[in-house]
């Protein structure tokens, strides 16, 4: 009796879940898992979902559908067929569809031909066996195709349009690479004249061919040099040339 | 969930359907009735026009399934004009996709994206189109839209008449209206997907009146030559409840 305060004190932590809110619109219900300052980690009950604590707007402690789920599906016989259909059912109609799968298998394992749940799981019976949804779908002659079950004819239009599309956009892709080569082969011919002009500039005042070289080795040691600490950089410049980072 | 079984009672129907029809075209057609009366009907089988102008807001909760174990809890909430907000909850983690009637906006971490983004022009003008409770065969006329009877089709064993029903936009969608109970049991229309024009056949049915107005509880979305049908199973209507114009408005976050 006398550790009951201290027990009550407990119980409501441990009846409730974790319900994060995301700035704006948005929530994430279930049992935080992991947090700092960086991030928050929930368990949803069918895995875990990170959220970047920049993007929360508040934790509340709440009671989710996932605690009950948990507590019913504590309580049920692993043959309790009936009462797996049951918390199946709730589960859909809670949002926890992976969890309303979970009982809908446990409900096959003490009763492998039950209809509601190999229906509920996407199953159809055709000749006396059950088939998988996309074992049903490849009997009835549809085709997959981009992850989704057709006609072939369908999948057909689906195909060429995809070609068509594909043609198109290679098209636009060599009509903007070829003017890039024409803009390159431009900026390389002008590049070509300032050379010329420079080594005949340096010829007429006497000046080492070196020194064009030595600049520029010198401008990518100091465009690559100061990743963040040099003056008037943030700590999130990046070097853009190449040498020491 | 069980598709085969859907299409086979699909297919049966249609034989049936097909065997009505050849006794159809072989007695005299009594005359079909004008769209005027086509619609009048349907709107007095909704509940009539008071009711529907009685309609300000609306939030429908129920499930959606698409099948190969993909299935979520949705809240649509509509607020004329043009204001909808769409919330889906799988496995705990809810997404909102919403209009103001001008702009969209979305929160979608099943995309990995908790950030608040803008949704395409073409998504925000769907989800505004959404947004005329009533439906675009009330007050058609008023609304600029244009309505032609275009024939009488079967719709999973019912008599129907087809209207083409032109919108203000241009956009044509056609609505299949129960010869028998006047209940709109079908609409087709034609949706962008992936640059493909894909036309759209939705079907309605497990008609029950809330508030007065008569709304479809089962909803089936197929896209021409695809076997999987998403289904939606509206358990909760609730009429004219009260919704802020802030939720639909893009959330302002605090510069950090």
């Amino acid at each position: 009796m006398r550790k009951l305060p201290f027990l009550l004190f407990l119980a409501p932590a441990a009846l409730f879940a974790d319900v994060v809110y995301l700035q704006g619109a948005g929530t994430i219900s279930g049992k935080i898992v992991e947090q700092n300052a960086e991030i928050v980690q929930v368990d949803v009950g069918g895995g875990i979902v990170g959220v970047p604590m920049s993007r929360v707007d508040r934790i509340v402690k709440a009671r989710c559908p996932l605690d009950d789920y948990e507590d019913r599906a504590a309580k049920l016989a692993a043959n309790d067929t009936a009462g797996w259909l049951k918390l199946a059912e709730w589960a859909s109609q809670n949002g926890l569809p992976m969890n309303a799968h979970d009982a809908y298998e446990k409900a096959l394992t003490s009763s492998p031909d039950n209809a509601e749940a190999r229906q509920a799981l996407g199953y159809t019976k055709l000749n006396g066996r059950w088939l998988t949804e996309d074992e049903a779908y490849q009997a009835s002659g549809y085709v997959k195709y981009s992850g989704e079950w057709m006609t072939p004819a369908q999948a057909q239009i689906e195909q060429t349009h995809s070609a068509q599309e594909k043609a198109r956009k290679d098209a636009e892709y060599a009509a903007v690479a070829a003017e890039n080569r024409a803009d390159e082969a431009e900026a390389k011919a002008e590049e070509a004249e300032k050379e010329a002009k420079k080594a005949q500039e340096a010829q007429q005042y006497g000046y080492p061919g070196y020194g064009y070289g030595y600049y520029g080795g010198y401008a990518y040691g100091v465009t690559s040099w100061p990743t963040g600490t040099g003056p008037g950089l943030g700590a999130g410049s990046r070097p853009s040339g190449g040498g020491r980072r | 969930m069980n598709r085969r079984g859907d299409r086979l009672e699909v297919r049966a129907f249609s034989l049936a359907a097909a065997t009505l029809l050849a006794f159809t075209l072989a007695t005299p057609a009594p005359t079909a009735p004008t769209v005027d009366k086509i619609v009048a009907d349907y709107v007095a089988a909704r509940g009539g026009l008071t009711k529907l102008r009685e309609l300000k807001t609306l939030r429908q909760t129920g499930r959606i399934f698409a099948g190969q174990g993909r299935e979520a809890l949705v809240v649509r909430e509509v607020k004329p004009p043009g204001r909808i907000r769409v919330q889906f909850t799988i496995q705990g983690v809810t997404a909102v996709f919403a209009s103001n009637g001008t702009t969209g906006w979305k929160v979608s971490p099943f995309e990995d994206d908790m950030q608040i983004k803008d949704l395409p022009d073409e998504v925000t003008n769907e989800a505004i189109d959404q947004t005329d409770i009533e439906g675009p065969l009330v007050d058609w006329k008023a609304k600029g839209h244009t309505v032609e009877l275009a024939g009488k089709e079967t719709v999973n064993g019912l008599a129907t008449y087809k209207l083409k029903v032109t919108l203000k936009s241009g956009a044509v969608r056609y609505s299949y209206v129960d010869v028998a109970s006047h209940f709109e049991v079908r609409v087709d229309s034609t949706r962008q997907v992936k640059g493909l024009d894909l036309k759209i056949e939705t079907t309605f049915s497990d008609h029950k009146k809330t508030g007065g107005v008569l709304f479809p509880r089962r909803i089936e979305i197929a896209a021409e030559g695809r076997p999987q049908h998403a289904r939606v199973v509206v358990d909760k209507v609730e009429v004219n409840p009260a919704l802020s114009d802030a939720l639909f408005e893009r959330p302002t976050l605090p510069k950090p």
